[in-house]
């Protein structure tokens, strides 16, 4: 038993994006469905700019799946068997293969929009992977720039042998290293990871160490003891979903 | 915990290579998360290459499975990034997997060059390519103009003395023109002429307790990122950091202090510093030294015996004194800068208390205006008068990294390559408007820029056959619409590229490329963090086609063909000089050529042979296997007594730039005071040998085009060439301000306000040379009369993400180098960029 939680520094933090692509590398997770508003960026950024010239501020917060104690999405979640759980490390965790695509989670969870474009959020935690169309459709097309002699992203994939080519391949029980169509994808803390002693890969690629990932349930993990140190907030915690990734310091030292 | 049946076939089938992955251990969860059933990695190997994606050239590894590259991080032996890339590292895979790569060597159909011109390229083979090459180039040989022909360089290792210098001067041109006064010259120049180092400097940030960052944003881009992104936080908390930048950057947004300067102002505000920290009496005296009665008597306004001062490890800093910093007082540089004199005051004072721990970081937006030398001198020698030079904390220099040159090749030039290969250059450089002082010599630089005019007047001859290689100058150099003429003037053009750039589109032949830290073998010099490296770039992965290395392999495969064509020198030359150092066997084709070259260059780093400190590296072998070697910590004060100067002092009035210039000035029969005007700048007499103020000068009437243009760089750039990733489109946000999938021209809400401009409105910048058509985005991290705009998009080729529409040329934004017009900072012969040079009108479309 355990309650896996992420600490972020934002001192420590330059916004940099680093943990952002380090997760698109790591979970495979497609390129933007600009169509039906959908970023599959299981880590992303919010970015708020405050005051007028010369008393200006800018501050990056990263942004992922909160792993919320009473997260909304697995009280919506429809499935009898639910699709989307806690585990028992505390990790909210998506399976696919019982996920009907009914995106009630994505509806509940307060991080996250059925259409980040229309609703103007900037970001959403949950995606959504639409129906009967092939998912990293740029690596399925089969159209040449120049006919001939650029290639296509098709041959690309089948000449590397994966669907996107640079997919890092592992297995989990609840879901696939590249997602199928009709099914919401998110964060689940590099699970897979997780089970082999490793970080998530966002930690993992960070290059200024700002985020600390542990059991927040122990007094003596590392995020635990920033928190005891620090100051910290979360998002949207009148949202009552006790989110588990908190942040602490500010991003500007003044 | 259920477990679906497809999922757990494919992992009973998986082979578990836990110990392939690697990285911080949840040691705490060692118990409860033991590999459960079901979880498993693929099998994999970290691989040891270089990332190219800047010139911090981070150590990195790539994480191969089943022959595909799919993960990415610094290589973990690295003493400079400790194991960490920044984004750029990261975004990299999809430049290597770019569906729009040029997969063949292609043939231009349609002779008709220019842009939004379809090239009509239809696929040929290696052999049709490079016969094609080596007919053109023989051609000019019978001519006996051998110097029309050139070698343009772009990203390069140090592989690339094969391709820019063997390849012309055996064949019989001068002409290697590298892309470097592009993005750097003028910086290298304030640290050459005050320290004698002619090279970007090295800062000790975990000792640091102020960091003065000046003209860039060092977590975003510029050099050793991942190492300051790493130290930058915990610096906030040890002591404090000030950044001067006309625009809010991330690391601005992050420091104690931020000093909005006018664009181009930049040597105001360094000469008041040095003005408060001599009449306050905060030099370092051990570096510096002192008044011989200890009294200080820098008072503003009054001249100095030099004679009343004891200088140790500097010179001259009584004359800089009485020549320049006596009349910059705070209040003068407030005016001029725009920066309040209290904030200046306590941003000089607080970091003259943490002397000589204390890092003046000087960037290329300081540097890289048309007046910038001088500038980028001042800002220099505020690490003099606080002792920082070499300092622990400071601004350091860089170990030596032993390797050996390639073999000499003169041998095998014959009298018609001896002769040509001493003609000059198509830069003009050393001429008297480009002196071009690179390390004390007139014409030492490259004058990138100025070869687009000289082909288009035929000067100093004209130029016939040219080979680019991983370089894109039509769209990297500020003034781009004389690139568009230039190459469509030039008869034959060879690319040598992994994307049909904008170059690419005025080629008649085009050679796909290897891509640089995936497919190439090469090594470059690097340093950071008070560590030289010396790094492996290597074919991780094996290319998807039949590609070639740029450097290397391809000069081979020329070789071979002009031999055919009865020119057999520059393969003998690569046959006879480029023996494995091992085994003494000659090469026989590219890869082995590229192979043997590696190995006599680094020998000194893996053969054992002589002690050279830093990593042990136990033979070739290990070397490949570890990617990289690292020196012993720089040590400091290694310079102090010994600085590469005239007078091997630290230089506030440098005899070293006072030779130069007079040389310069005797080689072309007139004055330095000449050489200055004919310049563009505005010291004369003394004034020449100090670092000092100058006026910016501006492209454009303040009347007509009233805002000052700022131009920086994207932190996911990759130089230019990652704008065809999606991932970069879709982080495009990272960058302080930006949008993702835009290309957003950032202005005051202010100023937008009287033009009545809403965020989002398309508008139309304009300068005196170009308008480019670009979305606004209302931002307060901008002064007034300003605009700024990232460098990187605009791409009207590149491919499909890149552009808008490749097809029929429509750039995705609007590319800042239509915008800027061409000039150089002349003494450096640096390309300018920066400073406010370039003055725009805004209108809404």
């Amino acid at each position: 038993m355990a309650r896996l939680g992420m600490v972020i520094d934002l001192q420590k933090c330059v916004g940099c994006g680093a943990c952002a692509l380090g997760c698109k590398t790591e979970n495979n997770t497609p390129n933007r469905d600009v169509k039906n508003g959908q970023t599959f960026n299981w880590a992303d950024f919010m970015f708020k700019t405050e005051g007028t010239f010369p008393n200006v501020s800018y501050t990056a917060i990263p942004v992922l799946c909160n792993h919320c104690s009473n997260a909304a999405c697995v009280a919506a979640c429809p499935v009898k068997d639910k699709a989307m759980y806690k585990t028992e490390n505390g990790i909210t965790m998506h399976n696919d293969e019982r996920c009907i695509g009914c995106r009630k989670c994505q509806r509940a969870c307060p991080y996250s929009a059925i259409d980040i474009v229309k609703s103007d959020t900037g970001y959403s935690v949950i995606s959504f992977n639409k129906r009967k169309v092939e998912t990293h459709a740029e690596y399925r097309d089969k159209t040449e720039m120049i006919p001939g002699c650029t290639a296509s992203g098709a041959e690309i994939a089948e000449k590397a042998g994966a669907t996107p080519p640079y997919e890092t391949k592992y297995t989990h029980p609840d879901y696939e290293s590249v997602r199928r169509p009709g099914v919401v994808e998110k964060c689940i803390f590099c699970a897979h990871r997780v089970a082999q002693n490793l970080m998530p890969a966002c930690v993992e690629v960070c290059p200024s160490g700002a985020r600390i990932f542990g059991d927040l349930d122990d007094p003596n993990s590392a995020p635990s003891k920033a928190l005891a140190e620090h100051k910290s907030f979360r998002l949207k915690e009148e949202a009552g979903t006790e989110p588990n990734v908190h942040y602490i310091r500010s991003f500007k030292k003044g | 915990m259920k477990m679906k049946r497809r999922t757990f076939l494919k992992a009973s089938a998986t082979v578990g290579a836990v110990a392939a992955l690697s990285g911080p251990q949840l040691n705490a969860f060692a118990e409860s998360a033991r590999p459960s059933k079901g979880v498993s990695s693929a099998a994999g190997e970290w691989k040891k290459t270089t990332c190219q994606g800047c010139t911090t050239w981070c150590p990195a590894e790539v994480l191969v499975q089943d022959g595909r590259a799919v993960r990415v991080r610094g290589n973990q032996l690295s003493k400079q990034n400790q194991g960490f890339l920044c984004p750029k590292g990261h975004l990299s895979l999809q430049l290597l997997y770019d569906p729009d790569r040029v997969k063949v060597p292609m043939k231009r159909t349609n002779p008709k060059k220019g842009r939004g011109v379809d090239p009509q390229f239809v696929p040929i083979t290696w052999d049709e390519a490079l016969n094609t090459i080596a007919d053109k180039m023989m051609e000019l040989r019978k001519a006996g103009t051998p110097e029309a022909f050139a070698v343009l360089r772009g990203r390069y290792t140090y592989m690339r003395d094969t391709i820019y210098a063997a390849l012309p001067k055996v064949f019989g041109s001068p002409n290697g023109i590298s892309h470097s006064a592009i993005c750097a010259e003028a910086e290298k120049f304030g640290s050459y002429y005050t320290a004698g180092y002619w090279g970007y400097r090295d800062y000790d940030l975990d000792n640091t307790k102020y960091l003065l960052i000046w003209g860039c944003d060092p977590v975003s881009s510029n050099r050793m990122i991942p190492a300051t992104i790493r130290a930058f936080g915990d610096l906030l908390d040890r002591g404090a950091i000030a950044v001067v930048d006309p625009k809010l950057t991330t690391s601005a947004a992050k420091a104690q202090e931020w000093l909005p300067i006018k664009p181009g102002e930049d040597g105001a505000l360094a000469t008041a510093m040095a003005h408060i920290i001599l009449t306050e009496g905060l030099w370092n005296k051990e570096f510096v030294g002192d008044f011989t009665d200890g009294k200080n008597l820098f008072k503003a306004g009054q001249e100095v015996d030099e004679a009343t001062f004891t200088e140790t490890y500097t010179n001259g800093v009584v004359k800089w004194w009485n020549i320049e910093l006596k009349d910059r007082t705070p209040e003068w540089a407030e005016k001029i800068t725009g920066i309040p004199k209290e904030q200046i005051l306590r941003v000089t004072r607080n970091m003259a208390k943490a002397a000589p721990n204390v890092a003046v970081w000087l960037g290329p937006g300081a540097a890289m205006h048309v007046r910038g030398a001088y500038t980028a001198m001042a800002i220099h020698a505020l690490n003099g008068l606080l002792g920082s030079v070499d300092a622990e904390g400071g601004a350091l220099a860089t170990a030596k990294i032993p390797v050996n040159k390639i073999p000499k090749f003169d041998a095998y030039q014959d009298e018609l390559a001896k002769e040509h290969s001493h003609m000059k250059k198509i830069d003009l450089r050393g001429s008297k408007e480009f002196p071009a002082l690179k390390k004390g010599k007139s014409g030492g630089g490259v004058v990138t820029n100025a070869v687009a005019d000289n082909i288009l007047a035929d000067k100093p001859y004209p130029v016939k056959v040219v080979i680019g290689y991983m370089n894109n100058f039509v769209f990297s150099c500020t003034g781009a619409e004389r690139w568009e003429k230039a190459l469509e003037k030039i008869p034959f053009l060879a690319h040598i590229t992994t994307h049909a750039s904008e170059f690419t589109q005025y080629a008649d032949i085009v050679l796909p490329a290897c891509i640089t830290k995936y497919e190439k073998l090469g090594y470059v010099k690097t340093k950071a963090n008070k560590y030289a490296t010396c790094t492996l770039v290597q074919p991780v992965v094996k290319p998807l086609w039949d590609l070639k290395m740029d450097e290397t392999e391809i000069p081979w495969l020329i070789a071979e063909k002009l031999k055919e064509r009865g020119f057999p020198n520059l393969l003998d030359y690569f046959t006879n000089e480029f023996k494995d150092p091992e085994t003494g066997k000659a090469p026989t084709n590219g890869l082995e050529f590229t192979e043997y070259n590696l190995k006599n260059q680094t020998a000194p780093i893996w053969d054992g042979k002589k002690d050279i400190g830093g990593d042990k590296i136990n033979g070739w072998a290990d070397f490949r296997k570890r990617g990289l070697w690292n020196s012993d910590a720089y040590p400091f004060k290694k310079r102090w007594g010994h600085f590469h100067t005239k007078t091997e002092k630290f230089e506030f009035y440098s005899e070293t730039l006072k030779e130069a210039l007079s040389k310069h000035a005797e080689k072309h029969k007139t004055t330095i005071d000449d050489i200055l005007e004919t310049c563009k700048y505005e010291a004369r007499g003394e004034h020449a040998f100090v670092p000092h103020y100058e006026a910016p000068y501006r492209w454009g009437d303040r009347n007509e085009y009233p805002f000052d243009f700022v131009d920086y760089k994207s932190r996911l750039n990759r130089e230019g060439r990652s704008q065809n990733a999606p991932w970069y489109q879709e982080f495009k946000k990272v960058d302080p301000g930006d949008e993702s999938w835009e290309d957003v021209v950032k202005i005051n809400p202010a100023d937008a306000k009287k033009l009545g401009i809403a965020d989002g409105d398309m508008v139309k910048l304009t300068s005196v040379v170009a308008s480019i058509t670009v979305k606004a985005k209302l931002w307060e991290g901008i002064q007034p009369g300003t605009v700024a705009k990232c460098y990187g998009q605009g791409h009207w080729a590149y491919g499909r993400v890149a552009a808008k529409n490749y097809a029929t040329f429509e750039p995705r934004g609007g590319n800042n180098n239509y915008l800027m017009p061409y000039d150089t900072e002349r003494l450096s012969g640096s390309n300018v960029r920066n400073g406010g040079f370039t003055g725009v009108k805004i209108e809404k479309v």
